[in-house]
């Protein structure tokens, strides 16, 4: 996938990860207490964001080799989810779908697995399907590690707020490009996660030309990762 | 470092390190991104001070283990606060109701002990999971069925002590119950029932033992750590088959519920049946899609008229009440069940009956998937998939009568609340009542949980008044999330609070130093007593 070389954002200030909830229309920082459910230390670099999205972006120095996941979990009713899954695909990734309910992945997958030891997952998803992942991974010694909450903005627009290892970041600027294959660029971003403890940093994203079409107003990508070395 | 309140430093320092003497030190937790771990995912306080933190956590693995955890904090004053697999979200999660408490996380503690498929029981561990014994019970083709809640990932012990329910005939969970280990204040180790009996051969048989019937004070209470517990399995149906049963008027409830209750306490119907409401549900459905009218009728100040409401019922075929019931048991019978229920329906006059779809057990595997698994117990998480667009939720849970009278009131009561409270009164006609326990009805309410510190605080301003507006007609909520907990308590208030009184009495017999949960269903240690208001 070709990083753009001049990209086409409407750049928000670099700044820890700013949820808005459905509910309140508030947009707000994100609190240290979201901050540590997600399982990384809890340093913020304001400026994190704004280091990705230099003009040199196209010249990346060092990139992180791809990481391996053991299952990439999509959501089969959304299109985005699907793009998401056919690049993880791509990138030679086992993915595993789902309708909104993780029942089956728990039971007959994940819970198997993880009684052998941790391992690193990833995927797009409504957040309710993250809960219960986050939950379950948790009480094997796994956490969210990265997040990126995509929603739709009422008057048009598609915002990405992420939060995670500082290292995955300079490639957050790829999911600004406006285009339906956001889902694709989202699973490219999460294989930028680099398996090593790093310190936390969040960048906020809009991509003002980005078409819900038939996804919802909000969807999550994450990873899931193991906290402690096995 | 958070600390627990009265410790100084110095004490949680050496407390924490005999923890980790004890349990390993790998299982201590006290720094702020594992211990944040334990607030409840659904709190009420969500961005406020007030929100209850632990100062650290401790997860032993062992009964032994759990002892001299609890020795070490009963040395220090420190306040324990028990949890089994930490999922008891609505309720308060895996979040101590004292802030500043060490929580006794008994995850680790996940061994199925016994499952005797004769007989009919299974032993198990804290961190026994619904799934976990499913599983258990499927490899080894046991012919036995578990009882589960929704969602199904939760401890069976940790529901059954806060009493909560399922769906099969075994639904009423601390009911199902047999026998128990527990752990008190001082260290020393208790089986109760038969297992007082060394050597005993009907632990999980027999309840009661001899002599005072303990396991009641264990269940919703901090006189204990409960280590062990029996349950009660179902053998498995050689079938399973339901019925729906729709009345056309508003008034009909009454006798849709006295003959449910007939059915229920016959042994006829089994399982839990939900009364629903077709016409209204399409009401909200209307309202939802912005249909004209249906929103125009339910958003009527004080609510559209019966009248009204069957006039669209009799225009759309839709019925007023229905409830499905459903029957477990030999082929033959369950459907003469399900014939004779609807010979005792037939006297309400425009009632029409749908029927399910039997199933003969055990399900295909191209039965699972599409089988309503919380009748077959079998767990699952699928109401996630079904939630709404808030953070999460809290339930307001009032015991009400098993009559249509009761149900009517209870609509005219809440509303009323409602109303008083500002909000809408369409909310008063949703009071859909459930038989999770025998011989009552439950309502289950919930309450929306937001990421938005005044919507949380009105929230809980209507909380209280519907436990208040409850208790003045006579009901009470049978289980209650941690920020209600005195609340809900301080209505229980027969004799000038006797029954607290006596709650507080053994506490300060079995716990003088208060160190196990403290403030539970509104038993607190001496320490900490307030003067009630």
């Amino acid at each position: 996938m070709r990083i753009p070389e001049r990209p086409n954002l409407r750049l928000t200030r670099a700044r820890p990860v700013v949820y808005r909830f459905a509910h309140t229309g508030d947009f707000r920082m994100a609190s240290r207490r979201e901050f540590l459910q997600m399982g990384i230390t809890a340093l913020a670099l304001p400026v994190a964001g704004r280091a990705a999205f230099s003009p040199a972006i196209s010249a990346l120095a060092g990139e992180t080799a791809r990481a391996t996941f053991y299952r990439v979990v999509f959501d089969a009713r959304y299109p985005a989810s699907r793009a998401f899954a056919s690049e993880a695909k791509m990138l030679g990734l086992p993915v595993r779908g789902i309708k909104g309910d993780i029942t089956d992945l728990w039971f007959n997958d994940l819970d198997l697995r993880w009684e052998e030891g941790p391992t690193s997952i990833a995927g797009l998803s409504t957040k309710e399907s993250l809960f219960c992942l986050d939950l379950l991974a948790r009480d094997r010694g796994m956490r969210v590690v990265f997040r990126a909450d995509h929603r739709f903005l009422p008057g048009g627009g598609l915002e990405h707020g992420l939060s995670g290892p500082q290292d995955m970041m300079r490639y957050a600027v790829t999911l600004g490009d406006g285009g339906a294959d956001w889902g694709s660029r989202a699973a490219s971003l999460v294989t930028r996660f680099s398996g090593k403890r790093s310190p936390s940093a969040g960048a906020t994203i809009v991509a003002p030309q980005a078409k819900r079409g038939d996804d919802p107003e909000h969807l999550v990508s994450w990873v899931i990762a193991p906290v402690r070395p096995a | 470092m958070r600390l627990p309140p009265g410790i100084n430093s110095k004490d949680f320092s050496d407390a924490l390190k005999q923890f980790g003497e004890a349990v390993g030190k790998e299982w201590v937790f006290s720094s702020e991104e594992d211990t944040d771990l334990y607030r409840d995912s659904y709190s009420p306080f969500w961005h406020e001070d007030i929100e209850p933190i632990p100062s650290a956590a401790v997860a032993p693995n062992s009964t032994e283990e759990v002892q001299k955890v609890v020795r070490i904090a009963n040395t220090y004053k420190i306040p324990l606060w028990t949890i089994s697999t930490g999922k008891n979200l609505g309720y308060g999660g895996a979040a101590p109701l004292l802030n500043g408490s060490v929580v006794l996380d008994l995850k680790r503690m996940d061994r199925v002990l016994e499952v005797n498929e004769k007989n009919h029981y299974a032993l198990v561990e804290p961190g026994v999971s619904y799934f976990d014994l499913y599983r258990y019970i499927q490899d080894r083709g046991l012919k036995v069925w578990i009882d589960v809640p929704d969602p199904g990932w939760g401890s069976l012990m940790g529901n059954a002590l806060d009493r909560g329910g399922g769906y099969t005939p075994m639904r009423d969970h601390f009911d199902s119950h047999c026998g128990m280990e527990v752990v008190l204040a001082n260290g020393e180790v208790v089986r109760t029932g038969m297992g007082a009996l060394p050597g005993s051969k009907t632990w999980q048989q027999y309840r009661y033992g001899f002599g005072p019937y303990l396991d009641g004070i264990f269940s919703q209470g901090n006189f204990g750590v409960v280590t062990k517990m029996g349950f009660w399995l179902l053998p498995e149906p050689e079938a399973f088959t339901s019925g729906n049963v729709l009345v056309p008027k508003h008034d009909d409830l009454i006798p849709l519920v006295e003959t449910l209750n007939y059915l229920m306490n016959s042994n006829i119907v089994q399982g839990t049946t939900t009364i629903g409401s077709p016409l209204l549900m399409s009401q909200a459905a209307a309202q939802t899609a912005g249909g004209a009218g249906g929103s125009a009728l339910l958003m009527t100040p004080g609510g559209p008229t019966i009248e009204q409401l069957e006039k669209i019922g009799a225009e759309k075929n839709l019925a007023y009440w229905n409830c499905e019931i459903y029957f477990y048991g030999p082929a033959k019978v369950v459907a003469a069940q399900w014939e004779y229920a609807k010979q005792k329906y037939s006297a309400i006059p425009g009632v029409k009956f749908v029927d399910g779809k039997p199933y003969r057990l055990p399900l295909d595997s191209k039965d699972i998937e599409a089988a309503p698994k919380r009748q077959f117990g079998i767990p699952s998480l699928s109401i996630f998939g079904m939630m709404g667009r808030s953070e999460g939720h809290m339930w307001f849970s009032p015991i009400i009568p098993m009559t249509g009278e009761a149900v009517f009131e209870a609509q005219r009561v809440f509303g009323q609340a409602y109303h008083d409270m500002g909000v809408p009164t369409v909310s008063q006609l949703f009071v859909f009542p459930s038989s999770f326990f025998p011989r009552s009805f439950v309502i289950l309410c919930g309450f929306p949980i937001y990421h938005d510190v005044e919507k949380n605080r009105r929230n809980r301003e209507i909380f209280r008044g519907l436990v208040k507006a409850a208790a003045e007609h006579g009901w009470g909520e049978y289980r209650t999330h941690t920020a209600f907990m005195d609340t809900v308590a301080n209505v229980y208030s027969f004799n000038n609070h006797a029954l607290r009184r006596f709650h507080e009495t053994v506490k300060d017999a079995v716990d003088p130093n208060g160190i196990l949960s403290p403030g539970r269903c509104g038993v607190w240690p001496k320490n900490l007593r307030k003067e009630p208001a």
